[in-house]
């Protein structure tokens, strides 16, 4: 996946390469993890670092990347797809609030 | 010019790469399209067809054309107005209200919020005031079809409040024209005759709650006296009766009923599908259960993953299958309404399973303060002390305030399929629908991680069953006739 991982005692180093992930993918990711567990996010010319506590129970740093990985999808999906997403939000939200079309 | 003409005559003859999505079941494979179209294509003909190789001359290209499938033959207006009938919610609004009128409760079911509020704490009662404001409220919608829907907690333990509520929303539809539809849901315990008669009389639908026989219906339903199965069953008799009488001044809706898939079902789904056929009801609803509020903590007692209830669903399913063959009419309610959209194009009206979902833009739950909720899953999540899914409160924000709430506007976006990267190219786009706030309680995020996300490994359990048994022509004609009826 292009990314390396560093252990620690409980702490994990992700380095995540910007040509792959692109930094706000990291950061949504980070987002939706930070109810979870700690992170600490580095931004770089050609990577992003995530340090990620990882706890005694679960793989958080395994999770994370997959979120990543969904953050980063969602976002080359929006490239493709975001006229047919807006015209679909746009009518409902539309028609909902009673407005004329 | 020779290679130019050679050129043309491909063209001619081949189609192009179909619009299309796809799915491997077994050793065939499913195609769909945006305009629910769908197809069998076996291992040979899938590669050719997805190479653009199909030709006029192959046995299926009428079939393929037909469905859309054949990219130079595409009949627009028909995928239009497929595309149209099964998502007319987009045109509609909310059309369901749910009224919370107490979160009092006299169970204590093993799965749900409400017996946190004790019998005689009223303070969770709507009043009068908030019902009326809530009616009115509701009649906001642009939709022409309004269904106000009692719930609670136990609705019957707030009476007068909810007769009111009654009365007046069947005032509002005269004076604004708009077809009511009022429903309750009550596990029964507290119905009289007086009672029943005032439902009947002003056309509510009732709705209760049984997850199978006596011991299955009472483990999973508590009450101080365990007679939770035996009230339910007198009153579904009772309604299933008055319904056989039908008279001219009213219409007696015939009584349904809800099942909660717990872990205890999983071994049962004969004994309980033989109980729903014993009192008659003819619709069965396999719901799975969702860890959302209040069943989350309990998740490891009585919860299960999608793998389990797929299994529960199909030996349902299969069941339920048998048992029509033998001319008992019977059939399972989430199969019925996708099956809906799957053969006849349309649009059940089933909120949990459309894009976007039906939270705001199709219901509304409004709790017994006023406070309003995208669904009432989200006022679950609130009641755990969690308002994201708040969007409003019936004293102090407009109709299109609520509508244009930022946890209105983030439901709708994050449901949305097309922006989904699993759903986008998933085969069974066209007919399913994601769940922000099972994706918030489980995954962390309004648009939750689909692939690892145990919902969508249920729904296509679901859907695999459904169109696996569809390549069978005695199995589709029995389930076609559950979509007909």
């Amino acid at each position: 996946m292009g990314d390396k991982m560093k252990n620690s005692l409980s702490e994990k180093k992700l380095v995540l390469d910007n040509r792959i992930y692109s930094p706000e993918a990291v950061k949504l990711a980070a987002f939706v993890f930070s109810g979870r567990t700690g992170i600490k996010i580095k931004y770089g010319k050609s990577a992003s670092q995530a340090l990620i506590e990882d706890q005694a129970s679960g793989n958080a740093s395994g999770e994370f990347m997959n979120e990543v990985l969904n953050q980063q999808c969602r976002i080359d999906l929006a490239k493709k797809s975001s006229k047919i997403a807006g015209i679909i939000v746009t009518k409902a939200l539309l028609s909902a609030a009673g407005e004329k079309r | 010019m020779a290679q130019r003409t050679a050129a043309k005559k491909i063209e001619r003859t081949k189609s192009g790469p179909p619009d299309a999505l796809w799915r491997k079941i077994g050793g065939t494979y499913l195609l769909t399209n945006d305009s629910g179209h769908y197809a069998w294509l076996g291992e040979k003909d899938f590669r050719l067809v997805m190479a653009g190789g199909l030709t006029e001359r192959h046995p299926l290209f009428s079939e393929l054309a037909s469905k859309g499938f054949v990219r130079n033959r595409l009949d627009f207006n028909d995928i239009a107005a497929k595309w149209k009938k099964k998502n007319a919610y987009l045109d509609q609004g909310p059309g369901l209200h749910i009224l919370v009128m107490t979160l009092r409760c006299n169970h204590k079911c093993l799965y749900c919020q409400s017996s946190a509020s004790g019998v005689g704490d009223k303070k969770t009662d709507m009043d009068l005031g908030t019902a009326r404001k809530s009616v009115d409220f509701a009649f906001n919608s642009p939709n022409s079809g309004i269904t106000i829907e009692f719930q609670g907690g136990e609705p019957l333990l707030n009476w007068e409040v909810l007769k009111g509520a009654v009365k007046y929303a069947r005032e509002r539809a005269q004076s604004t024209g708009k077809e009511l539809r009022l429903a309750l849901v009550s596990n029964f315990s507290l119905m009289t005759e007086e009672k029943a008669d005032f439902l009947l009389k002003n056309e509510v639908s009732l709705c209760t709650s049984l997850d199978g026989p006596a011991a299955l219906h009472d483990k999973n339903r508590l009450t101080p006296g365990g007679r939770s199965h035996s009230d339910t069953v007198k009153w579904i008799k009772y309604f299933q009766k008055r319904s056989g009488k039908q008279v001219p001044e009213y219409r007696v809706f015939k009584p349904s009923a809800l099942l909660t898939v717990s872990k205890y079902s999983l071994p049962r789904h004969k004994e309980i599908i033989d109980e729903y056929v014993r009192l008659g009801l003819e619709d069965v609803f396999v719901r799975p259960l969702a860890p959302i509020g209040y069943a989350r903590r309990l998740w490891d007692t009585i919860g299960y993953d999608a793998g389990e209830f797929a299994g529960f669903y199909l030996k349902s399913l299969d069941y339920m299958l048998k048992l029509n063959r033998r001319g008992v009419f019977i059939r399972e309610k989430m199969a019925a309404m996708m099956l809906d959209k799957i053969i006849n194009f349309k649009d059940p009206g089933y909120l949990d399973a459309r894009c976007p979902c039906g939270a705001a833009i199709g219901q509304l739950a409004y709790n017994y303060n006023g406070d309003l909720y995208t669904c009432d899953e989200g006022r679950m999540v609130g009641w755990e002390g969690d308002d994201l899914f708040r969007i409003g409160n019936v004293f102090k924000d407009s109709y299109k305030k609520v509508m244009t709430s930022q946890a209105t506007k983030g439901c709708v976006v994050a449901s949305n399929l097309e922006a989904q990267p699993a759903c986008a190219r998933c085969a069974y786009k066209p007919y399913c629908g994601v769940c922000p706030v099972y994706n918030y309680e489980v995954q962390g995020s309004l648009w939750g991680n689909i692939p690892a996300n145990d919902r969508c490994g249920l729904f296509k359990g679901v859907f695999d069953t459904l169109f696996t048994l569809l390549k069978s022509p005695a199995n589709a004609e029995i389930l076609k006739k559950w979509v007909t009826k």
